[in-house]
């Protein structure tokens, strides 16, 4: 895989909206121009100049619009959510693998916390193509809920499933999707890696095809620096990755283990 | 030996194609991967006596014809080799562990460990040029890099490369350091540098400074490839944006016996080593060349 020239360089957008989810959860919505446009699961580094730059899968892209999706976690991550209307930000990319689409298929799309960004960024590339799919996003609690009444303005069928059962399907993603993944070609998951694990396995059991994104720790994007290697695999997620069809993983040695 | 083959002190490549230092990281099962996409040779990062987080982000910046790197010499520590030369030696071809340290008995305890766990040569890196107290500030002292070179050399049987970069004393510590027992000099580290973003008005890198790779520093590579054999002609590893088959013939010819790829990975990917060994084959045919060991230092010949 090639890396094309105008992926290198930082091209600057400016914030047009900041959404608020639940707690520590937010959404940028960008304009960039110039930034060559995404497949749902690549990736993008985001740089706020005097913090670090972070890498993030984004949740919607089009027509020089792309949005962000972000989790409060350290400094760099807090200053981005502290960020107004107007200010300036950096990014650079797509890197890596995206979810292929290309199949008329049914697909089951199953986002797992903040996972669930590139999810529904593949939805709304699905619903433009006119391919049947389904949504799907695991989260503890109502409040973490990011995209399901996006989902369903789509017109998809979209499931809210929380741990505590304040909203929609009691329990697990995973356990959710095992009892509805019949009559789906293809399932595409992005979350925790046990949720992904589990998923694979899911996938396994009922023959069903599934494409994963695995979370590293990205630093600089473009396999250089060997920070996100998946260990055991000799894969890197940045090149090789972000996004696997899970028989690819697991034929390179990936174990979904049992510790989930 | 057959055409593509080549000899760098006692170690044999089956092709002249070494993954340059610093690329793909320190994992085994990655290294073996690249051998088994076509590098004769391949080359851990930098290993430090103890583990090293690395720079905060950004790491890299992209300018023209090349990129800066301010990785931070990141790597889990000498103690992690074994499992990493146990799975690289997987990949069929002779693994070189780069050290970076500050002190002789650094590189000792480092190169031996190393040995003694199945690296095929050690790489002294005596040029990164973006950590303090490591790399350019020692390989600009020639008499240091003499001691250095001396312990480790004295102390090891498998051959010891010398990593060099851009200093003023750099002809002299390629001098003293082949005095000192060096089997081979790996030329050109990458160079100190700077990329600002005009948009953001700032440095790009948290450390400010990174090392330039690419295509800009290869004709300063192959001058200090070319300046280098033609003073001492010891086994040369040409590195420093080779991106094609031809910037690879440029530094065979100017000297190299051997040719490190790290930049052009980034960009293409690992496929890169084949599509340029097809190249180096075919120039090979249609110069009339029947191997590699020809066309060694051939811009000398008169």
């Amino acid at each position: 895989m090639t890396i094309g020239m105008t992926s290198l360089r930082y091209v600057r957008g400016f914030i047009d909206e900041v959404v608020t989810h639940g707690p520590g959860l937010k959404s940028l919505v960008i304009n960039i121009d110039k930034l060559p446009v995404t497949v749902p699961g690549q990736f993008i580094m985001l740089w706020v100049p005097g913090y670090e730059e972070i890498p993030l899968s984004p949740s919607y892209h089009a027509n020089g619009v792309i949005r962000l999706t972000i989790r409060e976690r350290g400094p760099t991550t807090r200053k981005i959510h502290s960020m107004d209307v107007g200010e300036p930000v950096f990014l650079r990319g797509p890197y890596g693998t995206g979810f292929d689409l290309s199949r008329r298929a049914r697909y089951l799309l199953v986002g797992g916390g903040y996972g669930a960004a590139p999810i529904i960024f593949a939805g709304h590339v699905l619903h433009k193509k006119g391919f049947e799919s389904m949504y799907i996003e695991g989260v503890k609690s109502r409040e973490y809920g990011l995209y399901t009444e996006e989902a369903g303005k789509l017109g998809m069928e979209s499931m809210l499933v929380t741990e505590d059962g304040s909203s929609g399907y009691k329990g697990l993603v995973t356990e959710y999707v095992e009892k509805n993944i019949d009559g789906y070609d293809i399932v595409l998951g992005c979350g925790p890696e046990p949720m992904l694990n589990r998923l694979i396995e899911i996938c396994l059991e009922h023959g069903v095809e599934c494409q994963v994104s695995m979370e590293r720790y990205i630093k600089c994007g473009v396999g250089i620096c060997g920070s996100c290697i998946l260990e055991g695999t000799g894969l890197l997620v940045c090149r090789d990755g972000p996004v696997f069809n899970a028989r690819d993983l697991l034929e390179a040695g990936y174990e979904v283990g049992v510790d989930d | 030996m057959t055409r593509l083959s080549t000899k760098i002190s006692s170690l044999t490549l089956v092709n002249p194609l070494v993954l340059a230092s610093g690329i793909l990281g320190n994992d085994g099962l990655l290294l073996a991967r690249a051998a088994k996409a076509g590098f004769g040779a391949v080359t851990t990062k930098s290993m430090t006596l103890e583990p090293r987080e690395g720079y905060d982000t950004p790491i890299i910046a992209f300018v023209e014809s090349g990129l800066l790197n301010a990785v931070g010499l990141s790597n889990p520590g000498y103690r992690a080799l074994p499992d990493i030369l146990k799975e690289a030696r997987e990949g069929g071809a002779p693994v070189i562990v780069s050290i970076a340290a500050s002190t002789p008995g650094e590189f000792h305890i480092i190169a031996s460990y190393a040995e003694e766990h199945g690296a095929d040569a050690v790489e002294l890196n005596l040029s990164c040029p973006h950590v303090k107290g490591h790399g350019l500030q020692i390989g600009q002292d020639p008499g240091y890099t003499y001691e250095i070179v001396k312990t480790v050399s004295s102390s090891v049987d498998i051959p010891v490369f010398i990593k060099v970069g851009i200093t003023d004393s750099l002809m002299e510590t390629v001098s003293r350091s082949l005095d000192a027992g060096a089997d081979a000099i790996v030329a050109i580290n990458t160079l100190k540098a700077m990329a600002i973003d005009v948009y953001a008005k700032k440095p790009i890198l948290s450390n400010k400074y990174g090392g330039l790779s690419g295509p800009a520093i290869h004709p300063v590579a192959t001058r200090v490839v070319y300046e280098i054999y033609r003073e001492y002609s010891p086994p040369i590893i040409g590195v420093g944006g080779v991106m094609t088959w031809i910037d690879a013939v440029e530094f065979i010819l100017a000297g190299a016996s051997a040719v490190g790829i790290g930049t052009a990975v980034a960009f293409k990917g690992l496929s890169t080593a084949g599509e340029i060994l097809q190249g180096i084959e075919k120039y090979l045919d249609s110069e009339g060349f029947s191997s590699i060991e020809d066309i060694i230092g051939y811009v000398h010949r008169r």
